[in-house]
């Protein structure tokens, strides 16, 4: 019933955050794709490693991080992809003919569906038989869905361009040696505010604690982002999983709580309309409504933020691995990285595509931090089990008077 | 006569194994998953299955919310009924050839999606809303609407309007207005026809329509996520938030079976009430 609501910014990045997650008939949905999820999982086996087409030679999985550091062990003869291929990625999170230039390079028919809320995606592949050969998830779901077995290593030989990666991108802590999926593009999350109302510099997240914006202070809902939030002001690890330091973080929260007017499922557009002035925002959201509304600013705080991103996975049982694999590499290619980034407004991990980027992207610290600031981002990691320290801690301050 | 039962209960089956299906056993799923663990990736481990989930739900923390549930669905119910009683008795009493028509034109919202309404009711509360708008031409306010208990009770109340309206409309019409015109006959006054003759006969109508609107309510999650604010946080919202979000089904499972429990264990209380000191 809210799917209208969901692809409301048509042709904008911000659809990939904008995840009415409380929403009646779709959490409902998304809960019984879950059950559905859940009982698929334990009750079959992951399904087999189909097996290249015939004439392929059989793929062997590269050493991790060996590729980056030679950038092409070009391998005799590179198999042809099969004819077609199934991708399925967030809504509005790609450059507006990638995928018709990757047909008409490669020949293969690609069919693109498109989710906007990460528990879609993983209910619909959570049992194995989805038919998708290729998607995007979050960093931190990649560890979790790789315990699962719901995805393949990937041949590094397959993906010359992943030389194009950043340095600091090779070897990241949810994928060593990104054998199991390719960053794809990445984010931050900082603070919004309204600088028509908010007229004194802000540089720290303690603006989320200033009585002077009481009741007109939204924070994300989202636990491991509100946690991060206080955790970085202490001084913590925000994948910390020491009680203590969590206890100290859930304190802060709660006396933050009564100043706030919302944590907010609707991101940004409390902002945008005018009902709060300071809030803890996703960057992509923030480039989104700048346009029309230009007294929108945005800032890392000093203390340091968090960053996150979104990868590139093939999925176990993939009937088309080859075509999988030369996806994944176009999309490394610098220009179509370039093309990419230039619609979405998303930085990604790509150094070769930063000569085809829209300067004024580069030159805008929302969407590409300064190095200084980039140095304090940290991400944040699934903490299996010890996630559980975090939901009960969320749980008591949602809870609490 | 008692009619031949064995026969008879033939008609109870496709509403017994609809309830069966679709209400007994997800309702002792829920149970079970509720006894269960939550693993690492968010899954449900049931190999030694405890009260602990119970014991959690039952600490202090939890109690705000619940009293905040309470509170909106006691308020809302209260509210709907004064909006509705009025309306279906006028509908039911002068609504003539139009009554059908006026009941459609009761229904009629819900061909709008609820979430699309929620969301104009945002557009219309918020700080430069629509309503702030009005009031500033005439030198008021702005007031802050939205993000407010108030704005919570509103937009469930204008939710659930139409269950509250239908059952009061069918125990309305279903009155004979020949006992308001004994009354009046035999010189009560019309606020004494109404609350010695109208009242009591309609009270199967008021009782259902309380029903139909407080249950509906308690479990509500949208509205107070998107017209509530920081602190309006509902169970609902909690439980919604333990599904979706920290992925702790186990923990979900036992604070939703509590709800339903003590929804069921509200309602039937509430109707053996009425049953005693209002119908008599």
């Amino acid at each position: 019933m809210s799917e209208p609501l969901r692809n409301r910014h048509v042709r904008h990045p911000m659809t990939r955050r904008t995840v009415l997650r409380g929403m009646a008939g779709f959490g409902t949905a998304a809960a019984l794709g879950g059950l559905a999820a859940a009982c698929g999982a334990s009750a079959s086996p992951a399904p087999a490693t189909p097996a290249p087409p015939s004439g392929a030679p059989s793929t062997v999985p590269a050493t991790p991080g060996a590729s980056l550091a030679t950038p092409s062990p070009v391998p005799t003869p590179v198999p042809s992809p099969e004819g077609e291929l199934f991708v399925y990625n967030w809504a509005d999170y790609i450059g507006e003919d990638t995928i018709a230039k990757f047909q008409d390079k490669t020949g293969v028919k690609v069919t693109y569906d498109f989710f906007d809320n990460i528990d879609t995606m993983l209910a619909k592949v959570g049992n194995g038989n989805s038919g998708y050969d290729v998607t995007f998830p979050t960093n931190i779901n990649v560890g979790p869905m790789l315990a699962r077995k719901l995805i393949e290593p990937l041949d590094h030989s397959l993906l010359p361009n992943l030389a194009n990666l950043g340095p600091e991108w090779a070897n990241p802590a949810y994928d060593e040696g990104n054998a199991h999926s390719v960053p794809y593009m990445w984010w931050t999350t900082g603070i919004a505010y309204d600088s028509a109302k908010v007229k004194t510099g802000l540089s720290s997240w303690k603006a989320l604690w200033d009585p002077q914006w009481s009741g007109k202070m939204a924070m994300l809902d989202d636990y491991r982002e509100c946690f991060s939030a206080a955790l970085i002001q202490l001084g913590f690890d925000i994948n910390t999983t020491d009680d203590a330091q969590l206890d100290q973080a859930l304190a802060l929260l709660q006396q933050q709580k009564p100043l706030l007017r919302t944590y907010t499922t609707d991101d940004i557009s409390v902002l945008s309309s005018g009902d709060v002035w300071v809030m803890h925002a996703w960057s992509g959201d923030v480039y989104q409504v700048t346009p029309d509304r230009p007294s929108v600013k945005y800032f890392l705080p000093t203390e340091g933020a968090v960053r996150g991103s979104d990868t590139m996975v093939m999925l176990a049982g993939a009937k088309h691995p080859v075509a999988a694999h030369a996806f994944i590499n176009f999309m490394l290619d610098a220009q179509v990285a370039a093309a990419n980034t230039n619609l979405i407004g998303y930085m990604g991990p790509n150094e070769a595509a930063k000569q085809y980027i829209d300067p004024a992207i580069l030159a805008d610290p929302t969407v590409n931090p300064s190095p200084e600031m980039l140095a304090k981002l940290h991400e944040i990691q699934d903490l299996g089990a010890d996630e559980a320290k975090y939901t009960s801690r969320w749980t008591k301050l949602r809870a609490g008077a | 006569m008692r009619g031949n039962w064995r026969r008879d209960a033939i008609l109870l089956v496709p509403g017994l194994g609809w309830l069966v299906a679709f209400f007994a056993i997800p309702l002792a799923f829920i149970f079970v998953v509720s006894l269960g663990t939550r693993d690492q990736f968010g899954g449900v481990m049931l190999d030694h299955l405890s009260l602990d989930n119970y014991r959690r739900a039952l600490e202090p923390d939890f109690i705000p919310t619940v009293v905040n549930s309470f509170k909106y669905a006691i308020a809302t119910t209260i509210l709907a009924i004064l909006i509705a009683y009025p309306m279906a008795y006028f509908i039911a009493r002068y609504g003539g050839r139009r009554k059908a028509l006026l009941l459609v034109l009761v229904m009629l919202p819900f061909w709008t999606s609820w979430v699309i309404r929620t969301y104009a009711w945002m557009i219309l509360l918020r700080d430069n809303g629509v309503v702030n708008g009005l009031l500033g031409v005439v030198g008021l306010g702005p007031f802050q609407m939205l993000n407010t208990d108030m704005s919570v009770i509103f937009g469930m109340t204008y939710g659930f309007l139409p269950f509250t309206i239908l059952p009061l409309y069918v125990a309305i019409d279903r009155l004979d207005p020949d006992l308001v015109h004994a009354a009046r006959d035999l010189y009560a006054s019309g606020r004494g026809a109404f609350i010695h003759v109208t009242l009591p006969l309609t009270m199967p109508g008021i009782v259902a329509a309380a029903i139909l609107t407080f249950i509906p309510t308690m479990g509500d999650y949208v509205t107070p996520d998107l017209l509530g604010g920081a602190q309006t946080t509902t169970i609902a919202k909690v439980i919604q938030n333990l599904f979706l979000s920290a992925r702790d089904w186990p923990f979900g499972s036992a604070l939703g079976f509590l709800m339903i429990v003590l929804t069921i264990a509200g309602t039937v209380a509430g109707l053996r009430f009425l049953r005693q000191e209002v119908i008599g």
